[in-house]
């Protein structure tokens, strides 16, 4: 019996100016799986994440999330999904305790149920003492982590990460990493994750799914796709383009001539 | 030096052509033109009368008659430049905080941000027009060698203006982004309001007499327009023939000039090198306070956020001074000039003038409603929420803050007016002012969806519309005053309130039905429209 399906697409297409960015992609991502999906920059990962969750309309193809489909069923299926977006969703003229809890409450929480819960993420990602901050000053990595909180508040089933490690620091990484695995093990949340620090994400996941030129060119688990060498070697064959140093370049390392 | 001061030009040019070029350019490029097509008339007749105005009053050889019609040109073109200025400025092309990276002087980049802002300016075209007016005006009145004397001071004229304008916006932007200052500032002008207040009701007789009284003494405070003063003076001599006697006035309009341009420029640079794009340190840290706020619900988590956005919204924050003080201006200056004879209709005119103005001095928010979301727009696509919803809660929202603002000026009209209105016309104008919020809201709320900005918190980085929108703004609000135009001419030609009352109810009933019917409509515009509206909205695409 197979598992069944947190995330399915079938021929998922997105064209930008006529040109294919995500062409024509089968996804299957097993309920409770950590599930990295990689690829090179403009491979078309973040395209896919926003098509799978409702911010950018896909040109065909179908997608299905935790079993209902994302175009009939939009509302239903947001309800049950966390997002931390590429370029990350916060409201910057609120404090960090606002924007949490107005998230909760947009996601059909009660407010006290939605405070409380701030208070206890905020806790949880070490924003405690800047709650009352506004989020514009915020750093990159605090921002980070309340897009995280944000999108744990309503207990979703399914979490997507756009580049959750991007521009954070080793100690906001490893704690991040650590508070992903429990989510995965302890609370069978099933996460989808984009990530360009591969070395993390093969110490995380659990599957694999490998984007090049917009196709899909590997998916499966982690043991399955890596075969016998590394997740980093596997990738570098699939998608990494050999190019010997130019003769160009030759004025690096001379004085400079700007004026 | 020159190679990085070509570059910067060449930015400013390639930005403004990809202005037109890149998505929905097409529809700014036409509204620019129609722009254009609206201001050369309009300048070509200004000119012409301005220039007859210098004609005259060089022709008059000094006297009340020149000395006036000096005065006339310089504070007059000057007052205007500065509140078109004020409101569509746009130089965010040229934001210091960005250009810091580079071995560039700061002071370069600033300089070449005002001078390709007042050529990027389609009013430009008009005040340049109106200078050479005044300029052949006084050259067919009298030639001679004084005319490069008072080329010297048309051409200053020019640029203290523009400085002093940058100015403006740079001390409205460091008041309104720094805590503490923002706070000084709000305990400085209610201290000022409630002295004018007591002013004017401290006065026995009509409050224009009290303050007429003490207005000589207050000569001086002309000088805080120096930017005219100087020039208005230089220029009283010119005509009159005394050229040597306008060096000083020359000299002092100069030296103020560089002295403001000096600190308006260190202001920037303070600010460009401070917090960030946020431009200063606009919130206190430290913990989470107790919540409060409003009842629960999405409903009540979605006016909870615009409620605090708007209030944070610096814009919102000079709308809610400047209502009131102009509230204030016509109570001042022009009800006491409608005769009590005039009739009811036409002694209500000034307070229907404040209900309508209230929504126009916020048509940057119904014009563009999502403009400062940034990166919180995703939340409307990715949380459970129906879209219909989150263009209620903005409607519901900046209605409250412009009733609010509305309540605020006509309560001033009325103190410093002394009543001049008749009761009714509170109503009517309650009325006006809350029957015109549905129509606006809908045609805005599409203007929004269809012609989305980024739009920068920093007041004084750049026009919070885009020039469509601002030319569709326009239409709207021109199409929504002759709607309501015409129970107000049936009630004047028929002397009945009850007309007036009973068209506007109508009218405010009739919007009241379009936006709610419109709005699930617009909801689904906006959710077809997602793929160029939110990278245009979180500035992606900036």
């Amino acid at each position: 019996m197979t598992d069944p399906l947190a995330v399915e697409t079938r021929g998922l297409t997105r064209l930008f100016d006529g040109k294919p960015a995500v062409s024509s992609i089968d996804l299957r991502v097993p309920a409770g799986a950590f599930y990295g999906f990689l690829g090179p920059n403009g491979a078309g990962k973040s395209t896919t994440m926003k098509m799978l969750t409702g911010l950018l309309r896909p040109t065909s193809g179908e997608a299905r999330v935790l079993g209902a489909d994302l175009s009939r069923d939009g509302l239903s299926v947001k309800a049950r999904i966390g997002v931390v977006p590429d370029g990350l969703a916060l409201f910057e003229r609120l404090s960090g305790s606002e924007m949490l809890r107005i998230q909760g409450q947009l996601y059909g929480l009660d407010r006290l149920v939605s405070a409380r819960r701030a208070a206890e993420l905020l806790d949880a990602m070490e924003l405690a003492s800047e709650g009352g901050k506004l989020v514009q000053d915020y750093s990159h990595g605090m921002k980070k982590k309340l897009a995280l909180a944000c999108a744990l508040i309503h207990g979703p089933e399914l979490l997507f990460l756009d580049e959750p490690f991007e521009g954070i620091d080793a100690v906001a990484v490893t704690g991040i990493r650590r508070m992903l695995q429990d989510l995965v093990t302890r609370r069978s949340l099933t996460i989808f994750l984009t990530s360009h620090v591969l070395e993390v994400v093969e110490r995380l996941v659990t599957h694999v799914g490998i984007i090049h030129r917009g196709q899909l060119v590997a998916q499966g688990t982690l043991d399955e796709v890596r075969a016998s060498g590394s997740l980093e070697e596997t990738f570098i064959r699939m998608v990494g383009e050999e190019r010997a140093p130019g003769p160009g370049l030759s004025w690096l390392g001379t004085r400079s001539e700007a004026r | 030096m020159k190679e990085a001061l070509r570059a910067l030009v060449e930015l400013r040019a390639r930005l403004l052509w990809r202005r037109f070029t890149t998505r929905g350019g097409i529809a700014e490029g036409v509204a620019s033109v129609v722009l254009l097509a609206i201001a050369v008339p309009v300048g070509v007749g200004f000119a012409v009368a301005v220039g007859f105005g210098a004609y005259q009053s060089v022709r008059a050889g000094g006297g009340l008659r020149s000395d006036v019609g000096a005065a006339a040109i310089f504070f007059g073109l000057w007052q205007t430049w500065t509140a078109v200025s004020l409101t569509v400025n746009d130089r965010e092309g040229l934001d210091l905080h960005r250009f810091l990276l580079y071995p560039i002087a700061p002071g370069r980049v600033y300089g070449m941000g005002l001078a390709t802002g007042i050529v990027g300016d389609p009013m430009g075209f008009v005040w340049g027009a109106m200078l050479l007016g005044v300029f052949v005006g006084a050259a067919m009145a009298r030639p001679g060698a004084w005319l490069g004397l008072l080329a010297v001071t048309l051409a200053a004229f020019a640029v203290a203006t523009v400085v002093l304008v940058a100015l403006i916006q740079e001390v409205l932007g460091l008041v309104l982004s720094t805590r503490r200052l923002r706070e000084w500032a709000t305990v400085l002008s209610v201290v000022l309001s409630v002295g004018f207040l007591a002013l004017v009701l401290k006065s026995t007789d009509r409050p224009y007499r009290a303050l007429g009284d003490i207005l000589p003494s207050l000569r001086v405070l002309q000088w805080i327009a120096w930017p005219a003063a100087f020039p208005a003076a230089a220029a009283r001599d010119l005509f009159a023939g005394r050229s040597g006697a306008s060096l000083p006035w020359i000299g002092g309009l100069l030296v103020s000039t560089a002295a403001t341009a000096w600190i308006s420029f260190h202001i920037a640079l303070r600010q460009a090198r401070g917090a960030g794009p946020s431009g200063g340190n606009a919130s206190g840290g430290g913990p989470v306070r107790s919540g409060r706020g409003l009842p629960g619900g999405r409903m009540g988590a979605l006016v909870e956020k615009e409620v605090r956005y708007l209030w944070r919204q610096p814009l919102a924050r000079v709308d809610a001074l400047l209502a009131p003080a102009i509230a204030a201006l016509v109570a001042w200056k022009l009800e006491p000039s409608i005769p009590l004879e005039a009739g009811e209709a036409l002694r209500a005119l000034p307070l229907f003038g404040v209900a309508l103005y209230t929504h126009l001095l916020l048509q940057a928010f119904w014009l563009n409603a999502f403009g400062w979301e940034r990166g919180g727009a995703r939340v409307m696509f990715l949380a459970p929420l129906e879209l219909a919803a989150v263009l209620r809660a903005k409607g519901l929202v900046l209605y409250l803050f412009s009733l609010l603002l509305f309540l605020l000026s006509a309560s001033v009209l009325a103190v410093v007016g002394k009543g001049s209105a008749p009761p009714w016309a509170f109503a009517a104008a309650l009325l006006l002012h809350a029957g015109a919020a549905p129509w606006l809201l809908a045609a805005g709320n599409l203007v929004s969806i269809l012609r989305p900005r980024a739009s920068s918190f920093a007041i004084q980085r750049s026009s919070a519309l885009s020039t469509f929108s601002g030319l569709m703004g326009m239409a709207i609000i021109s199409g929504v005053m002759g709607f309501f135009a015409l129970p107000a001419v049936l009630a004047i030609r028929n002397e009945s309130t009850a007309q007036l009352l009973a068209g506007w109810g109508l009218l405010g009933a009739a919007g009241a039905w379009t936006w709610w019917k419109a709005v699930p409509k617009e909801a689904r515009l906006l959710a077809e429209r997602r793929d160029d509206f939110l990278p245009t909205v979180c500035g992606d695409d900036a």
